[in-house]
């Protein structure tokens, strides 16, 4: 049972990382992961559950730099329309277009996406190919202090990542991607929509004149976490994006993942489904 | 408006019959306000809850109680052993609803607590102790029948011995059962072995349907309060309330008349609320001892793992024909995963045996089932009852049977569809019958012979999308079903001063819309506009009976109910019109809300004057009717044959899919249906009854699949178990072939089953279509498409086997 006995909705991030110190702390953003998985007895809420919605530092959608910040509350929906988004990141706004339903749209934040770490988490492969890091806040002693992590290895296992106990995640950094990036991404499921992945495929790079570098690929659902694809990258890897390449990237892929079995596919059909799917964005990124 | 002006106003001829009508609680629906039962609330009511089984089949060691029932706010706390009176429930009574000495599946009931609130009932759950000793757990039907395996109701009866109060009875729950045997049914008629004899080609394929449960939005629910007398209130989702006020009154051992049950608006039924169900029996043990109202409720949760489910079929079949395309024979075996215990499912034969051996002309059917026992959920009655399984298999084989012989699919089956006036071999009497017109509208509207060709003509080119056009037609009752002494319904209408009419009838509105359409008959008889009418449909003690909810026949029986008792007020109004003034009956009509002159349409008195006239005067009356309405339809024989409904209804439908043979994915693109329903009614009711019953059929073939492993569940839950979606429901083209039927109310015939019927078998054959591989086994999920393309499905084969 919940030991629930505080709720908080603090109004600043002093506030909300001065009370994480003690670390008995449920860190409530939209609710769309915490309210089943609670109810469902899968996750307990602590002594205190805090609202963070109510932080302003922790939202918008901004360019800073050479880099793009979205605030950890940002939602789903914002996210789709924002035209910094819709410019430079439209791989994301993809993910987000076979993201759940309208109404958890609404509510789901990007901040929730990745701290729940689930490996079908559906913003988190596109987040890997665009090289994201995360940013996290704390007060170890009076003072607020912010350091940031790449992404990819941020993920230790489902619903479990890096960030200690008295650590908010605030935002996500994406770097503005350089001229000929291309992004691909990719959702497999059972239908078009409210479902979570079978698999799901990233793919990102630079392409010019046929020739494809800096690879980035990134697959859900395959893996106790979202994994990058370090195989498959350097099968690519200042390749020309030919038949033979794409056909021998789609077969490294299939054996590089080590999926399970799971109610709603097998690891056979997994593995088939990273290969064909695999060759067959790899083949649109071909022909456009 | 002077007098004059008045004599000659002309009401012109109008109809409501075929008009999109709104449902009459729509509105309410629609704005929040419709108050389901978990929107009741008596005042000192007790909140109950059930303690299930952690074990799939065990024996039962001990039950500690003790800290359940010392938690504050706990009113109390039973098990099998605090209801010595306990009787069997079920259709085979097989089973106690507090578990004695056992426990047979991992829906099962041990102990149950009525509390304050919710939350304390479920701490005191969490409280109770129980000490099990494992059994060897049969979850695979082809297990429980061979020599040697466990028993799940073995004899005697349980092992505990405390229970000498029970008398040795007959049943099964007492008796127990020396084979995992639950039900048999076995039908023939002509001679297969001739009919194979006379056949160019013989087909035998084992078919393999799969578990689905209804998902009713509303989850299960009842309050039960007994009054200072000892009578007993329900407030019940119940399909079949005068049916169910008997089978309460036996498993409490009461007077079937000191029950009232009352059914406030439901949340879905679609045939699950047939039976009676642990829970509910239940409920009322726990109000019988708090003596306080206890209300039940299920989660989500527990509405998955303890509510019924369709009826998991093996199934062989062998069937063939002439080179000229004569059918010539079926020959069925099947199998029934009948779960733990016995409810509806198990007699889905009645149904299926009807499909094989009357869809189509059949000379020489032979059909067996046997229902086995397992440690699964059991299976209860569903929406087509059997028919979607039974035609899963037919139109497959109708498909490859043309394919043999070289004929075009929907010749064969124009050439073996009956006519109206034709008797099966199983004694069904076609006194309408629009089939074929069925199966050339949906073929010529889809363009299905040209599509057919081309899709295989495309079937080789390069690209990962196949698109593929199948067809099936089905056969159901449209007339009601005599299976119970009485297949009829009563109505009492009463007309007020005001020309307002309360139609009070025996049948229940299930969301089908039914108090909607019965108003549309009513008011149609009686020149009346909707406005007019109120509908009182839900209390045993105010409404006349009705068998209930099911097989497709409330519009039947219930319209004809109703328009028999419109029809016996019409009369008397006419009487005492003409009476007054000085015509014949036969001259006056009523329209509009007047009684007119019946040729020119002139009115000759307001409808509620009249009324008021014959109310308010030295010799008064009101205007009140009643009728029972009983179909001349007639019970099965010993050999299930006989005519019993007294209509049938068709349809044929035509799907379309796009399948993507990288991933197997199946996207249903279109369904083209027609169905002969008789007579629209209100079309925008039997619209959205037709795309409903599409979509149910869509996620049966295509995403539903409730998985069971070792008797557990995996699904029990929206996230995994995947109802289909508004973005991949199909575009749909619906025709309606009105063949009038002599006996139906406006000509109109029942249609509530018939949409979901043929979806999977004609999924199955656009499928084949597409790719050129043939499906045995639903769902046709992603990967099963895939692995069955890729040749990784080994084919199903299931030895025919029959009961002894
Ligand atoms: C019906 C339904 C459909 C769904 N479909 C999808 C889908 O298609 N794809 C998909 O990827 N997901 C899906 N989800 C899951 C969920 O919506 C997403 O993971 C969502 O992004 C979670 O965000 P949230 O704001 O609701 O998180 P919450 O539930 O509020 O939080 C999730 C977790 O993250 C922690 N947390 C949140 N914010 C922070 C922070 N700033 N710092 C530290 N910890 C934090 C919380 O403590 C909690 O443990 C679905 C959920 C539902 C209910």
């Amino acid at each position: 049972m919940n030991e629930l006995k505080h709720y908080l909705a603090p109004t600043s991030l002093d506030q909300a990382v001065e009370c994480l110190k003690d670390g008995d702390v449920t860190i409530l953003a939209g609710g769309t992961d915490l309210t089943p998985q609670s109810q469902a007895g899968r996750v307990k809420i602590k002594h205190t559950l805090m609202n963070i919605r109510h932080i302003p530092q922790l939202s918008g959608i901004t360019l800073e730099g050479k880099e793009i910040r979205i605030g950890t509350l940002a939602t789903i929906t914002e996210i789709m329309a924002h035209p910094l988004v819709r410019q430079h990141l439209p791989v994301l706004v993809d993910a987000c277009n076979h993201f759940a339903s309208d109404q958890i749209r609404n509510a789901a934040t990007l901040g929730g996406n990745i701290c729940n770490a689930s490996p079908a988490g559906d913003t988190l492969i596109p987040l890997l190919v665009l090289d994201a890091s995360v940013e996290l806040a704390s007060m170890p002693e009076a003072k607020l202090y912010r350091h940031s992590m790449p992404l990819s290895t941020f993920f230790v296992g489902p619903g479990k990542t890096r960030r200690s106990l008295c650590e908010l995640v605030t935002c996500v950094r994406i770097p503005l991607p350089a001229e000929g990036h291309v992004a691909r991404f990719h959702k497999l499921g059972t239908r078009p929509a409210l479902d979570i992945s079978t698999i799901s495929i990233g793919i990102a790079g630079t392409l010019k004149e046929g020739i494809l570098s800096n690879v980035r690929v990134a697959f859900g659902a395959v893996a106790p976490t979202p994994v990058r694809a370090s195989q498959t990258e350097k099968a690519l890897e200042g390749q020309r994006l030919d038949e033979a390449t794409i056909e021998k990237a789609a077969a490294v892929a299939r054996d590089e993942v080590k999926p399970i079995d799971d109610v709603r596919a097998s690891a056979w059909y997994r593995k088939e489904m990273i290969h064909n799917i695999t060759k067959r964005i790899l083949s649109h990124v071909a022909q456009a | 408006m002077s007098v004059a002006e008045k004599k000659a106003r002309v009401i012109q001829p109008d109809s409501l019959i075929g008009k999109r009508i709104p449902k009459m609680d729509a509105p309410e629906k629609a704005s929040g306000k419709t108050r389901y039962i978990h929107d009741i609330n008596l005042s000192g009511q007790l909140h109950g809850k059930i303690l299930r089984s952690e074990r799939i089949h065990a024996l039962i060691k001990s039950i500690d109680t003790s800290a359940a029932k010392a938690l504050p706010g706990v009113h109390v706390v039973i098990t099998a052993a605090d209801v010595p009176d306990q009787r069997p429930i079920g259709v085979a009574r097989d089973h106690f609803p507090l578990k004695v000495g056992r426990v047979r599946s991992e829906r099962d009931e041990i102990a149950a607590v009525a509390a304050e609130t919710e939350e304390i009932a479920e701490a005191a759950l969490k409280l109770i102790k129980v000490v099990y000793e494992d059994l060897p757990v049969i979850s695979n039907p082809e297990d429980a029948i061979k020599p040697g395996a466990a028993l799940i109701h073995p004899e005697p009866h349980g092992a505990d011995g405390s229970h000498e109060h029970l008398k040795q009875g007959t049943t099964i729950a007492h008796k127990g059962k020396p084979d995992n045997v639950a039900m048999t049914f076995d039908y023939a008629h002509g001679d297969v072995v001739r009919g194979e004899a006379e056949s160019d080609v013989v087909l035998e394929d084992t078919f393999k349907l799969h578990y689905v449960t209804h998902c009713c939005m509303g989850v299960s629910g009842m309050i039960a309060e007994f009054d200072a007398s000892g009578n007993l209130l329900m407030y019940s989702n119940t399909q079949v309330p005068f049916l169910h006020k008997r089978e309460f009154a036996e498993y409490l051992n009461m007077d079937p008349a000191r029950i009232r049950i009352i059914q406030p608006p439901i949340g879905g039924g679609f045939g699950s609320k047939l039976d009676i169900y642990p829970f509910e029996v239940i409920c009322l043990y726990l109000a019988r001892a708090a003596k306080r109202p206890v209300k039940m409720l299920f989660t989500r949760e527990e509405e998955f793992l303890a509510s019924p489910t369709r009826q998991p079929v093996l199934l062989t079949l062998r069937s063939g024909c002439k080179k000229d395309g004569t059918l010539t024979f079926r020959q069925v075996h099947t199998l029934h995963d009948n779960g733990a215990y016995t409810s509806w499912g198990a007699t889905t034969p009645f149904v299926m045996m009807q499909t094989f051996s009357s869809l189509y002309r059949v000379p020489h059917c032979d059909y067996h089932t046997a229902a086995v026992y397992t440690n699964n959920p059991y299976a209860g009655s569903f929406r087509g009852y059997g028919n979607l399984q039974a035609t899963f298999a037919i139109e497959q084989h109708m498909d490859m049977l043309a394919e043999k012989i070289g004929m075009d699919p929907l010749a064969f089956r124009l050439k073996n569809a009956q006519d109206a006036g034709e008797t099966t071999g199983q004694g069904m009497s076609f006194k309408s019958c629009g089939f074929k017109d069925c199966l050339t509208t949906a073929a010529t509207r889809s363009d299905y012979s040209r599509k057919v060709q081309e899709n295989v003509a495309n079937r080789d080119k390069p690209g990962n999308i196949k698109r593929g056009v199948g067809m099936a037609s089905m056969l159901h009752v449209g007339g009601g079903a005599k299976i119970y002494p009485s297949d009829g319904c009563g109505t009492i209408l009463k007309m007020d001063d005001f020309a307002n009419v309360t139609l009070i009838t025996g049948a229940s509105e299930i969301g089908q819309g039914s108090e909607t359409v019965l108003s549309q008959l009513v008011c149609e008889e009686l020149g009346l506009p909707m406005s007019a009418i109120t509908v009182v449909n839900n209390d045993t003690a105010i409404t006349p009976w009705d068998v209930g909810v099911h097989a497709s026949r409330t519009t039947f029986i219930a319209g004809n109910s109703a328009i028999g008792a419109a029809k016996k007020a019409k009369t008397k109004i006419l009487a005492v019109a003409a009476k007054k003034y000085d015509c014949a009956e036969s001259d006056l009509d009523l329209r509009g809300g007047f009684v007119i002159k019946a040729g020119s349409g002139e009115v000759v008195v307001e409808l509620s004057k009249l009324l008021r006239n014959l109310h308010f005067q030295d010799k008064a009356e009101l205007v009140m009717t009643t009728f029972y309405y009983e179909p001349p339809s007639v019970h099965q024989d010993k050999g299930f044959k006989g005519d019993v409904s007294a209509a049938y209804a068709w349809g044929t439908q035509v799907v379309e899919v796009e399948v993507d043979t990288d991933t197997g994915t199946v996207r249903m693109t279109k369904v083209t249906g027609a169905h002969d329903v008789g007579r629209v009614l209100n079309r925008l009711g039997i619209e959205g009854q037709i795309e409903g019953g599409v979509v149910m059929g869509q996620g049966y073939a295509l995403t539903e699949d409730l998985m069971i492993e070792n008797g557990v569940m995996k699904n029990p839950n929206f996230r995994d178990y995947k109802l289909v979606t508004a973005p991949e429901i199909p575009e749909m083209d619906i025709s309606f072939i009105e063949s009038m039927d002599g006996e139906g109310p406006q000509g109109a015939k029942g249609v509530g089953e018939a949409p979901s019927i043929c979806i999977a078998a004609a999924t199955a054959n656009a499928i084949a279509n597409a790719t050129g591989v043939r499906m045995f086994e639903l769902p046709f999920t992603p990967e099963r498409v895939y692995r069955t393309l890729h040749g990784q499905t080994p084919k199903l084969y299931w030895k025919p086997w029959k009961a002894e």
